[in-house]
């Protein structure tokens, strides 16, 4: 049978469900108890990765530095994994990050841009650090580009490659096609990265691990942007059934995800309104806050302004075209987008 | 720093042309080409690639400016030194092409974000005469936030500038890419040079949506105790001293949330190469070129008032 790594992204994709406020005790707490359950990898970071920290996207409760410090102590076994976006984080922040002892270091990029880390994943290579490369918002290429893109970040360097469903947007066919292309055009280990908009994430998650990837992200009650990521004490049990073991203890996974629910969140996400929206218009789920914010304000339906964000196609990280649609719509006189 | 009206101060006629070279010939290489050749005070002397079948020595030679596949070396061999180069290569390649030149006495103006150079921003400085001769153009996100982040700064007490860039992936080329480390360092250090303002943050997207997305640039500010209608005001003039120069330039929002400040900039680009979403290499471009053409005035005033330089 073969065996799928797990890769637990709580204490970083989790930052967007609490505006990037994980303290340094939370932090601490929930990677000794992953690390108890044996869980492969443990990342961390600001929601957006190293150096992300903005009022962009929102100003994290606690550096870089004290992120990093604070989990590497808490781990024995487990690895610690880190997330960069070029253009919002930099080689000097890689750099710091295997310093402080990051075992796996995950560069991020749009579905078509792989060549943005060309550079980045040669450094990481020749730092001798395990470097990986996601494509992001991939619902936005097909399965042959996101094919070739991957074998791109292969030729840069990439130990592992593979995407996020970033809106959380694809049903498991979807995955399935997608994963099978790369895992045809890739001969390293295959990623897949679910979110839970349209209640797939688990589902998304083993047709890709059936389709040929054998990393898989999970995170603790689904603790990430929008709806949330696939829910890591349920996707286990479930790989394992379905033909996949993971060397994860099931008795101290479901306690670490105990923990999160008592200390990392104020309740665990659902999959509501806008999250749902967010899938269907293919936009960034961790867009959820501001755009409730914003619309509240000015009195307009948030569920008109993601559907005008995914028209606009914003992609992650653009969070002030926000600012603009929300102004569009609500000079509107029906409030409803065009 | 004062920031001034007219910020070309060229007057046709009264120019002698000055000889330029132009480096490179992505998408900032060609529009280079096209605003150098319909300036009055510029004439295109040289475009240098390195592969002899791009298109971009093809549009240049077929506005009849000599050509070459040599590189710098063909700027090296000319037999007079050119009065202007615009490096529009890299910035790993900028410091080589710095060494090489900087003997000759030539203005090299430099569009990548390599900071080996003095920084202009022409829109915020006016026709200041540059004291050396490396000056860099910052970055796109640079010269379309600093006279936003300047006028802020100098009307409110600011303290925090963070200012975010979208552009589009058809017209981020190789250079932009392997780039961005310098060009988030870059654009941090132009903000805190000419604002004032110490803590800064630059971030570049480069989006894949299709049809292209227009480039956009927000600022981030905190401004303690900010009063809405007062930002607009200090937002919507610095804008229209901008769009003087460069008429694709708009403040398209303008929220103000307690101390936070948040302005969405679009540059749309009006060009004879560059679609009109590439407002990011327009407004870098026009900024490179009034740097050309200021030196042209200012070499014209010398030659008629004999004075040295």
């Amino acid at each position: 049978m073969t065996s799928v790594t797990i890769h637990d992204p709580t204490l970083r994709d989790g930052q967007h469900a609490v505006r990037h406020q994980l303290g340094a005790a939370a932090l601490r707490g929930y990677a000794e108890a992953a690390d108890a359950a044996r869980v492969p990898v443990v990342e961390v970071g600001h929601g957006n990765g190293l150096g992300a920290s903005s009022l962009q996207v929102g100003r994290a409760a606690v550096s870089d530095d004290e992120m990093l410090s604070t989990v590497r102590e808490a781990l024995t076994t487990s690895r610690m994994g880190v997330f960069m976006l070029p253009g919002w984080g930099t080689s000097a922040d890689l750099r710091k990050a295997v310093a402080h002892g990051a075992d796996v270091l995950r560069i991020g990029v749009h579905c078509t841009e792989t060549s943005l880390a060309e550079r980045h994943l040669e450094f990481l290579r020749a730092e001798g650090a395990e470097a990986h490369c996601v494509l992001m918002m991939s619902h936005m290429a097909t399965p042959a580009e996101l094919a070739e893109h991957a074998a791109n970040a292969v030729a840069y360097g990439a130990q592992a490659v593979g995407i996020m469903d970033s809106a959380g947007h694809f049903l498991p066919a979807d995955v399935t096609e997608r994963i099978g292309a790369i895992a045809g055009a890739v001969d390293v280990p295959v990623i897949f990265h679910g979110h839970n908009n349209l209640g797939m994430a688990v589902a998304n998650s083993v047709a890709a691990a059936t389709a040929g990837a054998t990393i898989i992200d999970g995170c603790a009650r689904g603790f990430g942007a929008g709806a949330g990521n696939a829910q890591l004490e349920v996707l286990v049990p479930v790989l394992e059934r379905t033909g996949f073991p993971t060397g994860i203890d099931l008795y101290a996974l479901l306690d670490a995800a105990e923990f999160a629910e008592r200390e990392l969140m104020p309740a665990p996400p659902v999959t509501g309104s806008l999250s749902i929206v967010s899938g269907l218009a293919g936009v960034f789920s961790g867009f959820k806050h501001q755009v409730l914010d914003r619309a509240e304000r000015a009195g307009v339906d948030p569920r008109d302004v993601f559907f005008e964000l995914g028209r606009r196609q914003a992609i992650a990280g653009q969070e002030d075209l926000i600012v603009d649609v929300v102004a569009d719509l609500s000079t509107r006189k029906d409030g409803k987008a065009a | 720093m004062t920031v001034v009206d007219d910020t070309t101060g060229v007057t046709p006629g009264t120019v002698r042309p000055l000889s330029v070279a132009v480096i490179g010939t992505g998408a900032i290489g060609q529009d280079l080409v096209s605003k150098a050749h319909r300036s009055d005070v510029l004439e295109c002397a040289l475009v240098v690639g390195r592969n002899p079948r791009s298109a971009g020595l093809r549009y240049a030679a077929g506005l009849g400016c000599p050509t070459s596949a040599d590189g710098i070396d063909a700027i090296l061999a000319a037999p007079e030194a050119f009065d202007v180069v615009f490096d529009a290569t890299n910035a790993m390649a900028h410091a080589e092409h710095w060494r090489l030149l900087e003997p000759l006495g030539t203005l090299l103006i430099d569009m990548t974000p390599s900071k080996i150079g003095q920084m202009v921003v022409p829109t915020v400085t006016g026709p200041q005469v540059p004291t050396v001769r490396n000056v860099n153009l910052v970055s796109c996100g640079g010269q379309a936030s600093v006279p936003i982040a300047h006028a802020l700064a100098d009307a409110f007490d600011v303290t925090y500038i963070e200012v975010v860039s979208t552009v589009a992936s058809t017209i981020a080329g190789r250079a932009t890419r392997l780039n961005l480390d310098e060009y988030v360092a870059t654009t941090q250090d132009a903000l805190t040079a000419f604002s004032g303002v110490r803590d800064t943050k630059a971030v570049l997207n480069i989006s894949p949506a299709v049809p292209p997305a227009p480039f956009r640039t927000a600022v981030h500010a905190v401004v303690p105790g900010a009063d809405a209608e007062a930002v607009r005001g200090v937002v919507d003039a610095a804008a229209e001293r901008v769009r003087a120069v460069q008429p694709g330039y708009e403040a398209v929002a303008c929220a103000v949330n307690g101390d936070r400040v948040t302005v969405s900039l679009e540059v749309m680009a009006a060009s004879e190469v560059l679609p009109p979403y590439a407002g990011n290499l327009d407004i870098i471009n026009s900024a490179a070129v009034m740097v050309a053409e200021q030196h042209a005035a200012r070499l014209s005033a010398v030659a008629w008032t004999g004075a040295g330089r």
